[in-house]
């Protein structure tokens, strides 16, 4: 596997900012540099520490990145290109989102890439990336990373766990895997000059960072509990002894077939949902397919022996979620002993699928947000294919999960 | 007996003990019983609530459908309506397929999209939209439309929709269109602008879970017909631009070779003042002389002079003072129009102008008993022109009214503020001028026909040397005339000050 040098960032004595820049223009070299100009306008003359690119170029991004580059000189990069960028501009099916931090004394920071990602060990892709990540941060003491993939990847939970196993278990970690959906032919992994697939980066924050994660979906359980009897990773094979398709077939009165030609609507709108122990929701797992003897592909580890149960969101629950997130978030920033000022900065991790349910009221999120955080508080972020966020749950002590159909929150504050 | 008293009591409370298991175990399983009928119940009420969810998924699931369809539709209406504004500001025939871009046909619910516009000339259909497709595929799309031309042509004369859900009784017809056009649902709508060269647009996916209904055909074809509209339009103004092209081409054209054509006359016309100022210095060495000798002649003194001899040297003087005159004259045109005589301008006092004139006319004015006039408005009394100037266009303009004025008759000057400028008229009660003749009277050489002409001697450049002295000020003069009622020739100079 090629080695991927980690660059640690120790930074200069300046003042803590936060500046976005927006471009939707589809011309990707055009809106990277309108963008890269617009946030380092924002920075009014600090020096940026590290830039997150939110992109959804149909193509030209590896280009657009160098065009970037240029700009901001050696200031790491990170980000990866999606669906649809969230701003607080609204939601945009092109253009890109470049948000600049630039750190207060004491604020360290440092980003990764692991590439290839050999299918069958995602587990030791999510070591390398902590591997890297930690890289020079020995006598630091580190406070939260965030992390992004592509579309390669059919679930995020190996390499989180892979991650968190040089991390810590429960080490605060979020991040989300771009979505391939809507317009966009492939997704990418942005680090420095380069758009990568198949790959993961991060970047590990240390020192005088406040945080704060909010992470909710809606949906509700509907119908009786089941048991998973049989299942591995993220494949289940039986549920209350029957093979798991049974369940899907029976709710929907349909046979295997056209289970298949409405899996999407029904992933979307109906997945399983996990019963978590003092956990204010279920932990939601997308179906990503049927296989041949009936078992059930899903997006995320589903535990053998589990309670599961079948979820129903509206688009009510949906946005009351947001508004629940958002405010979770906030809650989780300003009681950081570090006492931030304010709320500097907000990033978006969205499931395309709540944006394929809200449909027409999908903006709705972003003026949600904007009510919550404020309307001139930076907000950049991406339409996702599945989220990493830590439960609330005293029991699961702060420890990372990989969910599906959340808007996901992380406010941050010097 | 202590024995058998104490198995007695042994028996007793063994049965009774019995009796105590009894009643326990028949309590218990009574609560068994119960608890097995709660349970039984609660099992029932899952199973039935278990049931209900079914019920709520499925009716869920067609409401998410409904309002899937229902979105669609509306996102579609605002594409459309968008689509259709920026269509109607659109004149430009290439412009009008780059209006339904990548965005316009995602938010109508497809993701490929094809155009093709017949060619009478090359009779075949050329490509004028290609969206979802690598150029290769556009190549072949093109390619294979054009080997079945006749069946998208009879499309198009059948004025009918095409689609996936049409032609699902054709089943080979509908695999041959999606192949082609990867797509699958697909609606083939017929572009048809009443003039110019005819169509077909096609929509398509090839996402499975896409179906397309009646509506989605109904929307396509608004937006196909506003395509239809869109290049009508175009053509129609294209038309009437490439006409006002021609008709701005043509009046270039003509004044180029108008401009050219005076060019040529001033060319011409100078060489002609030229020649005519050459001529005339020629002349008046000359005629200096033959005045001179001739004088010398009719003093007498080199020698008594016949009288036949005298009545034809005072004919030599006399036509000798006419022929200076009339090269003087010229040579005074010439000048002006070569701008080589400077205009002294100062402010001029009319009336002593005008008086001036009357009193070096008042012989032949009284001969003729012709009454004057002299009316000199408010603000008109001074000019800004050069006085010797000035008074060469009064002699000639009243000289020439009292050429044209019967006996008895009245010669008024009258001056008036006009704008900016002082318009002064010279009117007359003489025979007046032809309409025809008003503008001609200003040409060199130019006389008007009528007996007067005839008796009364003159040059023709009179009028002509005034025009020149009045547009050398800056001025304008004009005639206007009834014949029978006198004439009136006006003239504006510039005010002072």
């Amino acid at each position: 596997m090629p080695v991927t040098y980690a660059t640690l960032m120790t930074t200069e004595k300046t003042q803590a900012k936060i500046g976005l820049g927006v471009s939707t223009d589809a011309e990707a070299i055009r809106a990277a540099r309108d963008a890269t100009r617009d946030a380092l306008f924002k920075l009014a003359g600090c020096k940026p520490g590290l830039a997150l690119v939110f992109s959804a170029f149909e193509s030209g991004a590896a280009n657009a990145l160098k065009a970037i580059a240029a700009l901001l000189e050696d200031t790491p990069i990170i980000g990866c290109n999606s669906a649809a960028i969230l701003t607080n501009k609204g939601i945009s099916t092109s253009g890109a989102a470049v948000m600049l931090f630039a750190f207060p004394e004491g604020v360290y920071c440092n980003i990764a890439a692991a590439r290839d990602i050999d299918q069958n060990l995602t587990h030791s892709s999510g070591g390398e990336l902590g591997d890297k990540l930690l890289y020079g941060f020995h006598n630091i003491p580190r406070d939260f990373s965030l992390f992004f993939s592509d579309t390669s990847l059919a679930t995020g939970s190996m390499l989180l766990e892979g991650l968190q196993d040089k991390l810590g278990s429960s080490f605060p970690l979020a991040g989300a895997c771009a979505a391939q959906e809507l317009h966009l032919p492939k997704t990418y992994v942005y680090y420095n000059q380069e758009a990568i697939w198949n790959a993961c980066a991060g970047v590990l924050w240390g020192g005088k960072l406040s945080y704060g994660f909010g992470s909710q979906h809606g949906w509700k359980p509907l119908g009786k509990p089941r048991t998973v009897t049989s299942a591995t990773g993220n494949i289940v094979h039986e549920i209350d002894a029957t093979p798991a398709v049974e369940v899907y077939k029976d709710y929907f009165a349909v046979d295997t077939q056209h289970l298949k030609k409405d899996l999407r609507r029904i992933s979307i709108f109906y997945p399983i949902g996990i019963h978590l122990a003092g956990e204010q929701e279920y932990l939601l797992r997308n179906l990503l397919s049927v296989l041949e003897d009936g078992s059930l592909v899903f997006q995320g580890s589903v535990p053998q022996a589990s309670q599961i149960r079948l979820m129903i969101g509206t688009k009510e629950s949906c946005l009351e979620a947001t508004r629940l997130a958002a405010a979770d978030a906030k809650r989780g920033l300003y009681s950081s002993i570090l006492k931030p000022r304010g709320t500097q900065g907000v990033l978006i991790f969205d499931s395309i699928s709540r944006y394929l349910l809200l449909g027409r009221q999908a903006h709705r999120e972003i003026e949600l947000l904007r009510e919550e955080f404020g309307p001139d508080v930076p907000l950049a972020g991406f339409y996702s294919q599945g989220e990493q966020a830590p439960l609330h749950a005293f029991g699961y002590h702060g420890k990372t999960y990989f969910l599906n159909q959340t808007i996901t929150a992380v406010a941050i504050g010097m | 007996m202590a024995n058998e008293y104490l198995f007695n009591i042994l028996g007793i409370t063994l049965i009774l003990a019995i009796l105590a298991l009894v009643i326990t175990l028949w309590t218990k399983m009574e609560k068994i019983k119960e608890l097995q009928l709660i349970t039984d119940n609660l099992k029932r009420s899952l199973n039935e609530m278990d049931e209900q969810a079914k019920l709520i998924v499925r009716t869920d699931m067609e409401l998410n459908k409904t309002q899937e369809e229902l979105d669609k539709k509306i996102t579609g209406l605002y594409t459309l309506q968008r689509l259709s504004r920026a269509l109607n500001t659109t004149l430009e025939e290439n412009s009008i397929f780059k209006m339904v871009d990548g965005s316009t046909l995602q938010d109508l619910g497809f993701e490929r999209a094809a155009a093709f516009l017949w060619n009478h000339n090359s009779r075949e259909f050329v490509l004028r939209l290609s969206l979802g497709y690598q150029n290769e595929q556009s190549a072949v799309i093109t390619q294979t439309v054009n080997k079945d031309k006749d069946w998208y042509n009879a499309v198009i004369q059948r004025l009918r929709t095409v689609s996936s859900l049409s032609l699902d009784q054709d089943k080979a017809l509908k695999e041959k269109i999606t192949r082609l056009f990867l797509a699958d649902p697909f609606i083939i709508v017929p572009i048809l602008p009443k003039e110019g060269d005819k169509g077909f647009f096609i929509v398509g996916t090839q996402s499975p879970e896409v179906t397309i209904t009646e509506g989605d055909e109904e929307l396509i074809a608004i937006l196909t017909n506003q395509l239809g509209q869109a290049l009508e339009n175009a053509r129609l103004f294209e038309d009437t631009w490439r006409a006002q092209q021609d008709l701005e081409n043509k009046v270039e054209e003509r004044t180029q070779a108008l401009s050219l054509a005076l060019d040529e006359v001033g060319r011409i016309s100078k060489r002609k003042t030229d020649f005519i100022s050459a001529v005339s210095h020629e002349l008046r060495t000359p005629l200096t002389s033959i005045k001179g000798y001739a004088s010398i002649l009719l003093t007498g003194k080199l020698g008594d002079i016949p009288p036949e001899a005298r009545l034809r040297l005072e004919k030599i003087n006399r036509h000798s003072d006419e022929l200076t005159h009339l090269v003087n004259d010229l040579l005074d045109i010439s000048r002006i129009q070569s701008g080589k005589v400077a205009m002294k301008q100062e402010p001029v006092n009319l009336h002593t102008a005008v008086a001036a004139v009357f009193d070096l006319l008042a012989v032949q004015l009284k001969e003729r008993q012709i009454d004057t006039g002299l009316e000199i408005g408010q603000d008109a009394a001074f000019v800004y022109a050069d006085a010797n100037q000035l008074s060469r266009v009064f002699i000639n303009l009243i000289g020439n009214a009292l050429k044209f004025t019967p006996e008895k008759g009245k010669i008024s000057v009258r001056t008036h503020l006009a704008g900016d400028m002082i318009r002064i008229d010279v009117c007359d009660t003489g025979c007046g001028i032809s309409e025809d003749a008003k503008e001609a009277v200003f040409e060199e050489f130019y006389r008007v026909d009528n007996a007067i002409n005839q008796q009364v001697k003159g040059t023709g450049l009179g009028l002509s040397l005034v025009k020149n002295i009045v547009e050398a000020h800056g001025g304008k003069i004009w005639a206007e005339s009834k014949p029978g009622n006198g004439a009136t020739f006006s003239f504006t100079l510039a005010k002072p000050g």
